[in-house]
């Protein structure tokens, strides 16, 4: 009977994701879960921006005042499906080389 | 209870309980000091801290939730941590000065220096902690807190130029001496909204039950309490200003302050002023150490309630069993209360921006608050004050340190 | 369902609905090319450390030779999520509460009128 391999969200949550190349993908914001059955399964990846500013700025943006002020800018999202992810090291996600980011 | 029974319970509550060391000293200070020119900063303060009170009693009759708990779910626990630390650092300090009024309200009538009544005091906040509901910390303490309305009586008596007064509501620049000027603004403003006011608030309307049903009680406890709480704070400037400022004493020492409800009351005035100080710190003590717990409780998911006996929410006692100690021990070590209390109120204006900006991220939140979420005025408003309060702190504060 | 969102750092309670402290953390479990299924809600232990640091966490757990035992329920025994994360589960017996059963049976506990 082979241990079931297994990750902690929390410890996921904060990660920077680069690619086959070494390239920044983005940090890992949240992870999109879909019932199927009685059960919850992990089918996307949040990522945000990793740059600090740009963070920052996307936090501030839910205050509508900052936002009249133009002092936030949108935070920047994107999906990708879970899959894509290369967890063979947790602390260090990468995409799998067979992906080509397109973005 | 009726509604009407309890819009009129929580406006008295509201003044009762508005007055405590540091708005006292302060406003004290600013009166001897600058005569009345600076009851603006008091009017910018009440008018902010209306705003805050109004929201933390919407967020908690509306999501459910309290404060910090929506705070660690929103934002994770790391930047939790953030608002946590700082609003936890500053409610100590502040705890400490409350403390530190009682005892000097103690040496006044003992003659027994303060310093020897700080771990008592603390001692018997712990025991009405430890005893109490929510009801008797909430309710009861700022029901006698009525009697600083001695303040506003004394005032009256001194007969003061009301339409000068007035025309100091609204700002005006200092003619000399701008660095103190500055740092009383903003340590008058760091008094009125004093982070534990809004978290106290909320967990009470949690603890209360409150749900929409209660939106518009709230509405009209924060405006009308707060307001007329701030009446009593604008009558100790006033009486400060006509008995001390023409007499040239500007409050650099505590034992001067009682001058200015024995002028206006005579002997019963001497009386009334230290059943005013010690009742009003001590009020403020209790809702304060509570806080503290709240905060800790709240945000890590501990079994938390003061209606609760101790055994049953054992972590959160424990926090209020620590902290009121320690704050007792800051007395103990003779740092002048004065300073301590007038220098915290500086350190919370200081902070406001990162107590403030996290609350403001939740009260724009539809998720939690659907469609109460904050108007445009709200979040301007508190903004405005909190930010400006933080930039001239951080200019006022290392001058008065400089001067001093 | 966004798990951070949604369950993350949400109030757990009990059957009873009594509060037995917050999702500290989640278990996912992993499987080759197909999306990773959720397994347990963790509450305590140094779950929360390991968030705040890492290092911290490391040596704590170095030192105690244990993660704390902190509470590992199945997400079966999830019965909602919502205002809070309700969970099939008696808290009384849970070692999410340790700490809160120690610090009640050797220091509140120990005080009279508690």
């Amino acid at each position: 009977m082979t241990a079931k391999a297994s990750v902690r969200l929390e410890r996921l949550l904060g990660r920077r994701v680069i690619d086959a190349h070494g390239r920044e993908v983005g940090t890992i914001d949240d992870l999109v879960a879909e019932p199927a059955g009685d059960e919850y399964l992990v089918t996307h990846v949040v990522l945000t921006s990793s740059n600090r500013l740009s963070r920052l700025l996307g936090f501030l943006h839910q205050v509508p005042t900052f936002r009249a002020l133009g002092l936030s800018r949108r935070p920047r999202i994107r999906r990708i499906p879970w899959t894509w992810l290369d967890l063979s090291d947790p602390e260090h996600p990468r995409l799998l080389p067979t992906v080509t980011d397109r973005s | 209870m009726s509604k009407l029974l309890e819009i009129a319970l929580g406006i008295v509550t509201g003044i009762g309980g508005f007055l405590e060391a540091g708005s006292l000293a302060t406003a004290a200070q600013a009166g001897a000091t600058f005569g009345f020119q600076l009851a603006w900063a008091i009017g910018l303060g009440i008018i902010c801290i209306a705003f805050l009170i109004e929201m933390a009693g919407r967020f908690a009759a509306v999501s459910r939730h309290t404060l910090p708990d929506a705070m660690r779910e929103r934002f994770g626990i790391r930047f939790f941590l953030v608002p946590l630390v700082a609003v936890g650092l500053v409610s100590f300090l502040v705890l400490a000065s409350e403390i530190g009024g009682v005892c000097l309200a103690l040496q006044f009538a003992s003659g027994i220096g303060f310093q020897w009544w700080a771990l008592p005091v603390a001692a018997l906040v712990w025991l009405f902690l430890w005893k109490g509901t929510f009801g008797m910390v909430e309710k009861g303490a700022s029901l006698l807190g009525l009697v600083t309305l001695a303040f506003v009586v004394g005032a009256f008596r001194l007969d003061p130029p009301v339409g000068q007064v007035a025309a100091r509501l609204l700002p005006s620049l200092p003619q000399q001496d701008s660095a103190k000027y500055w740092f009383m603004a903003v340590s008058i403003i760091g008094a009125s909204v004093s982070p534990y006011l809004f978290y106290f608030y909320s967990a009470g309307a949690v603890e209360d039950g409150w749900d929409v049903s209660y939106l518009g009680i709230n509405r009209l406890v924060a405006g009308l309490g707060m307001t007329f709480g701030g009446v009593v704070a604008i009558a100790v400037l006033v009486c400060a200003a006509m008995v001390l400022h023409p007499l040239g004493i500007q409050v650099s020492r505590y034992e001067q302050i009682p001058l200015i409800l024995v002028t206006p009351l005579g002997r019963t005035g001497f009386v009334l002023f230290i059943a005013s100080l010690a009742i009003a710190c001590f009020g403020a003590a209790l809702e304060i150490a509570l806080q503290l717990s709240y905060l800790a409780a709240q945000g890590f998911g501990w079994r938390w309630g003061e209606n609760l006996r101790p055994r049953e929410a054992a972590r959160f006692t424990l926090v209020y069993t620590v902290c009121l100690p320690l704050a007792g021990l800051v007395i103990v070590t003779g740092i002048d209360p004065l300073k301590l209390t007038v220098f915290s109120m500086a350190l919370t204006a200081l902070s406001l921006p990162v107590t403030v900006v996290p609350l403001l991220v939740l009260m724009n939140d539809p998720t939690y608050l659907g469609e109460r979420t904050n108007g445009w005025l709200s979040n301007a408003a508190v903004l405005a004050v909190g930010f400006v309060a933080c930039v001239v702190a951080l200019v006022a504060i290392p001058l008065q340190l400089m001067g001093s | 369902m966004e798990l951070g969102l949604a369950v993350l750092d949400q109030q757990v309670v009990d059957r009873h609905d009594r509060m037995m402290g917050k999702v500290d953390g989640l278990v996912l479990e992993t499987r080759p090319g197909e999306p990773a299924r959720v397994t347990h809600i963790v509450v305590g232990g140094t779950t929360l450390l390991w968030r705040i640091h890492r290092g911290l966490a490391r040596w704590v757990e170095r030192r105690r030779g244990t993660d704390g035992r902190p509470d590992l329920i199945p997400w079966s025994r999830v019965l909602r999520v919502g205002v809070d994360v309700k969970v099939d589960v008696d808290s009384s017996r849970s070692p999410a509460l340790h700490w809160e059963r120690w610090v009640r049976d050797h220091v509140i506990g120990r005080i009279p009128g508690a």
